[in-house]
């Protein structure tokens, strides 16, 4: 398995590299904004909170540049990123683990669902190259891919909730139902999640039927589609096992890198629904300057899209037998 | 300075790789060819037209606008009307007006953005992958880093303790956060033109490498750095609009995503001025659009494959030479191909690859069918084997096939898979191409058995290693995978699987020449033994006619799509009719036979798009005299052979279409 091997070690790379950045660019600003920032808040909160931004920041008077990055790191280890202002006074790492599941039931299932659906709909059109479902969808799909998905949430509230009165407004679920699996509240969380998903699979999907149909197209030119087809084997276990199996390896790579430009959107899609998940939260920490909860959150989805990758590469290593070997 | 033509596409990253030099064109000849490629693309027509629009907008708005776009001198709130036509802001501004001047913005960051992204990707994944080494690690692995962290998050982080930047932060940002993807797609461009011959030979001038990169490299891969450009122009609109929106650009900057934001936070679609939060939307969505479908129109003209073509039927049925009457086939052969022709589609037009070629194939024999490179050889077996289609359109034109006395070239294709592998089996160039690398040896046998029979799984299994012992193979191969065998056993991999159902008809397309030497030779005695044993009968396919001296009982020989010569190859051999035949000869050595002197024979095979009206072999050929030049051979029958050659005009007999007559 050095192939897993490989691609774990670049997952560490990856992830220290985000980890540093995460340090440095607070520090990078002009007028070096962490100094300033804890100038700004001195007085103004308690010594609990100027604790929480001394850590998100590593900002310490005593400590060199240095030390100050491996108490950072350090902290990061143990899962402390300090106390939150916006929630103050719990702590950064409770406020993100109650964000998460919203966010990975919304854009998790949504994301993957839109691969597999978009992989499908590009192996069929590849497939059927020059038939109609080849003319007409793969342009259309170029067309929305470029729609900006707030524009589309902002839309589809319009139509959906406004106009039509189908779907919730905003929110995750209503607040007079009870968190918890009772049936009210899984139906009226559904409910809630239904204009934000369709919202990114419409945008997200475009993508992944376009690579998939030319990957398809591709395939379909090698000697061993050909052969299977020499073999008198049935179009549908040709298109499947033969074309299908091998166009899907490079989709697969192409999952893993456009996946940090799907959740970027997915942000803004909770925030326009005001989705009570890691995006909104994000982009609640940014309007609120708590920079400890927002650098904790930018790490949580960095972590988050390098797991998705790491789960593509192992889906590649089980799907092709070249890669489990020459590593 | 050289400028690649755009009929004259780089290949995708990975493709086969020719040896020649990028066609040379002048500069005129490229816009001419790119304008021709732009305006067949119904894609690339509306990303044009949606990006001039546009740049028109940005370029002189207070021409079109009717308003000052912050004058807050109107009603508030209006709907659409002919002097409002989106209606007003909540603070009394035309949005109409705002929406032309936002123009500017976008196009600028578009191209700015694009721009200092595409440098950055050249500079990166040109270097990387023309380097190579520590400096290719340590670039790719920067590269890879970047492309997987999520930009848009880290953008916003930056934003945060960068309020209110203006654009220049932003587009410094954006690009270079935004370079990667553009970086991979041109390092491995760069990889694979590096093994080229054009820039061997560059460097064997001694070139700087500088030098090499700037007039050698670039303009191969010009459709790539433009692909690079618009994909960057498309993220940096999205982005750049997303940001604005969530309240992180200037907020009193002319631009949509800014007006995008004033319109959330009055809530401008739930309060009646809908056009406010619609329009600007629109507009990034179509100038969106309209980078993403130049960016699709591009990757189609730039690679041929995507692209569909259809054959133009148009003065491709030509009437056959010898038109071969309908008569019943002779019970005695497994095999009658009449006046088969096959043509492809090119951008050009209609190729003939197989020009009326008529052979007949008796059980149990073994025909070779021999020739130059692109003489249409192998396109005549696999019409016959009915397997034309990708990776070029072939199309049968006119002629029969006629395999057990049915009609192969009617035959639906339901009919056909039926007796596909049952009743005759391909065998192809490259096992390494023709076996499913994903598939095990085992599964991709079973597979055909599935198909064909009611086999249980133990009868497939002993099938399998039946037929993996006739071609001396351990069974336990059976559980490999392609990659995991040698070239011979490979090879021989994919003859078993031909035999599984021991079929009448082998048709093999140079089974042998990924092989060295030795391997050939021993190969080839073990398909002429299995022939010997199991009676089947074989096409196969080669460019070297001494490799099927001993074991061919007939050969064709083709040259530039048609029958040049067809005979007993002994007799071929010893005297052979067309001079192109004993070109041929002269151009191989026999295997073992003794020392000669080895003459190629001189120029180029002619153009198929435009085939001469005369000899097609009259440039090329020793012995030409006046005629060849002015008139079209037809194919003689001289002592029992045929043969296109007016040389052998006194000797020949009445062709043989004529004398076989109505049966």
């Amino acid at each position: 398995m050095r192939f897993i091997a490989r691609r774990l070690g670049f997952f560490l790379v990856t992830l220290w590299a985000a980890v540093t950045l995460n340090f440095l660019i607070p520090r990078l600003m002009p007028g070096n904004a962490a100094i300033a920032m804890m100038g700004r808040y001195k007085g103004h909160v308690n010594p609990q909170a100027l604790h929480a931004l001394e850590v998100a920041f590593g900002v310490n008077a005593h400590q060199s540049l240095l030390s100050a990055y491996f108490t950072y790191l350090g902290n990061i280890v143990r899962g402390d990123f300090g106390i939150s202002l916006t929630f103050f006074p719990d702590t950064v790492t409770h406020q993100v683990l109650q964000a998460l599941p919203w966010t990975l039931a919304l854009v998790g299932v949504t994301t993957i669902f839109a691969f597999i659906l978009g992989t499908v709909i590009g192996l069929v059109s590849g497939w059927r190259r020059g038939s109609t479902l080849d003319g007409a969808l793969p342009p259309l799909f170029v067309i929305t891919s470029a729609f900006p998905y707030f524009w589309l949430a902002l839309l589809a509230i319009w139509l959906f909730s406004i106009k039509l009165g189908w779907f919730p407004e905003s929110g995750g679920y209503e607040v007079t139902t009870t968190v918890g699996w009772n049936w009210t509240f899984v139906t009226d969380a559904f409910n809630h999640s239904v204009l934000p998903a369709l919202t990114i699979i419409v945008t997200a999907i475009g993508g992944w039927i376009l690579t998939m149909r030319n990957n398809m197209i591709t395939v379909l030119t090698e000697d061993y589609v050909r052969m299977a087809r020499a073999k008198g084997l049935k179009p549908w276990r040709i298109m499947w096992t033969y074309a299908g199996r091998n166009a899907i390896l490079p989709n697969l790579v192409g999952f893993a890198m456009s996946l940090g430009f799907v959740v970027g959107g997915a942000i803004l899609v909770e925030y326009v629904f005001n989705y009570p998940g890691v995006g909104w939260m994000f982009l609640q920490s940014v309007e609120n300057q708590d920079y400890a909860l927002m650098q904790a959150l930018f790490l949580m989805i960095t972590v988050t899209v390098l797991l998705a990758i790491l789960a593509a590469d192992v889906a590649t290593a089980i799907l092709d037998p070249r890669t489990r070997e020459r590593g | 300075m050289t400028v690649p033509s755009f009929a004259d596409p780089v290949e995708p990253a990975g493709a086969t790789v020719g040896s020649g030099p990028p066609e040379e064109a002048t500069r005129r000849g490229v816009g001419a060819d790119l304008w021709r490629a732009v305006a067949h693309n119904r894609k690339a027509l509306v990303g044009l037209g949606l990006l001039l629009f546009f740049l028109l907008l940005a370029a002189i708005p207070g021409q079109i606008a009717p308003d000052d776009p912050r004058a807050k001198i109107y009603p508030r709130g209006l709907g659409p009307s002919l002097h409002h036509l989106f209606g007003t802001t909540a603070y009394g501004e035309d949005v109409f007006s705002q929406l032309v001047f936002g123009t500017r913005q976008s196009i600028l960051i578009a191209f700015a953005v694009g721009g200092l992204a595409t440098l950055i990707a050249v500079l990166v994944g040109v270097s990387a992958g023309y380097l190579g080494g520590t400096t290719d690690g340590i670039l790719s692995l920067i590269t890879d880093v970047i492309l997987v962290i999520p930009i848009f998050p880290l953008i916003i982080v930056i934003a945060a303790y960068e309020r209110n930047s203006g654009l220049l932060t932003l587009v410094v940002v954006l690009g270079v956060l935004g370079w990667s993807y553009g970086a991979r797609q041109l390092r491995s461009q760069t990889l694979s033109l590096r093994r080229r011959d054009f820039l061997e030979a560059a460097r064997v001038r001694g070139e700087r490498k500088s030098y090499v990169i700037l007039h050698e490299i670039l303009p191969t891969m010009t459709s790539l750095i433009l692909a690079s450009f618009l994909g960057a122009a498309l993220y940096a609109v999205l982005f750049a609009a997303g940001l604005q929106f969530i309240g992180l650009g200037d907020p009193n900057s002319q631009s949509w995503g800014t007006m995008l934001y004033w319109a959330e936070n009055n809530e401008a679609l739930g309060a009646g001025m809908p056009y406010w939060a619609i329009m600007p939307g629109v507009c990034v969505a179509l100038l969106g659009a309209a980078f993403a479908l130049l960016n699709y129109a591009f990757d189609e003209i730039s690679s041929p494959s995507l692209r569909l073509r259809k054959l133009e039927r148009k003065g491709v049925d030509v009437e056959p030479e010898t038109a071969v009457p309908a008569r019943s086939p002779d019970p005695k052969n497994i095999l009658e191909v009449r006046n088969l022709s096959v043509a492809y589609a090119s951008e050009q037009g209609a190729v003939v690859a197989v020009d009326d070629v008529s052979f007949e194939l008796a059980k149990g024999e073994f025909l070779g069918v021999v020739g130059e490179s692109a003489c249409g050889k192998s396109t005549l077996v696999y019409a016959v084997a009915r397997l034309l289609g990708a990776p070029l359109a072939g199309e049968i034109t006119n002629g029969q096939v006629l395999f057990k006395g049915r009609d192969m070239v009617t035959l639906a294709d339901k009919e056909l898979r039926h007796i596909r592998w049952r009743d005759y089996s391909v065998v192809m160039q490259s096992a390494m191409n023709a076996l499913n690398p994903v598939l095990t040896i085992g599964a991709q046998m079973r597979d055909a058995c599935e198909a064909h029979s009611t086999m249980t799984k133990r009868q497939i299994e002993n099938r399998s290693k039946e037929v993996l012992r006739l071609v001396s193979i351990d069974s336990v191969h059976l559980q490999s995978y392609p990659h995991q065998l040698s070239g011979g056993m490979r090879q021989r991999a994919m003859i078993a699987m031909a035999l599984l159902f021991t079929p009448e008809l082998i048709i093999m397309d140079e089974p042998t020449s990924a092989l060295d030497v030795v391997g050939q030779r021993s190969l080839m005695v073990q398909i002429k033994e299995l022939q010997e044993q199991l009676g089947f009968a074989v096409v196969f396919v080669t460019h070297d006619m001494s490799l099927v001296r001993h074991f061919s009982d007939r050969l064709l020989v083709m040259y530039a799509a048609q029958v040049a010569e067809l005979g007993q190859t002994r007799q071929l051999f010893e005297k052979p009719l067309h001079p192109y035949t004993e070109g041929l000869l002269d151009a191989f050595p026999s295997i073992h036979g003794a020392k000669e002197h080895l003459v190629g024979i001189p120029g180029q095979p002619p153009d198929l798009l435009r085939p001469p009206a005369s000899c097609r072999f009259a440039p090329r050929c020793p012995y030409v005299f006046g005629r060849c030049e002015a008139e079209r051979p037809r194919l003689l029958e001289v002592e029992g052979e045929l043969v296109r050659c007016f040389l052998r005009e006194q000797a020949a007999e009445p062709v043989p279409a004529q004398r076989e007559g109505v049966a």
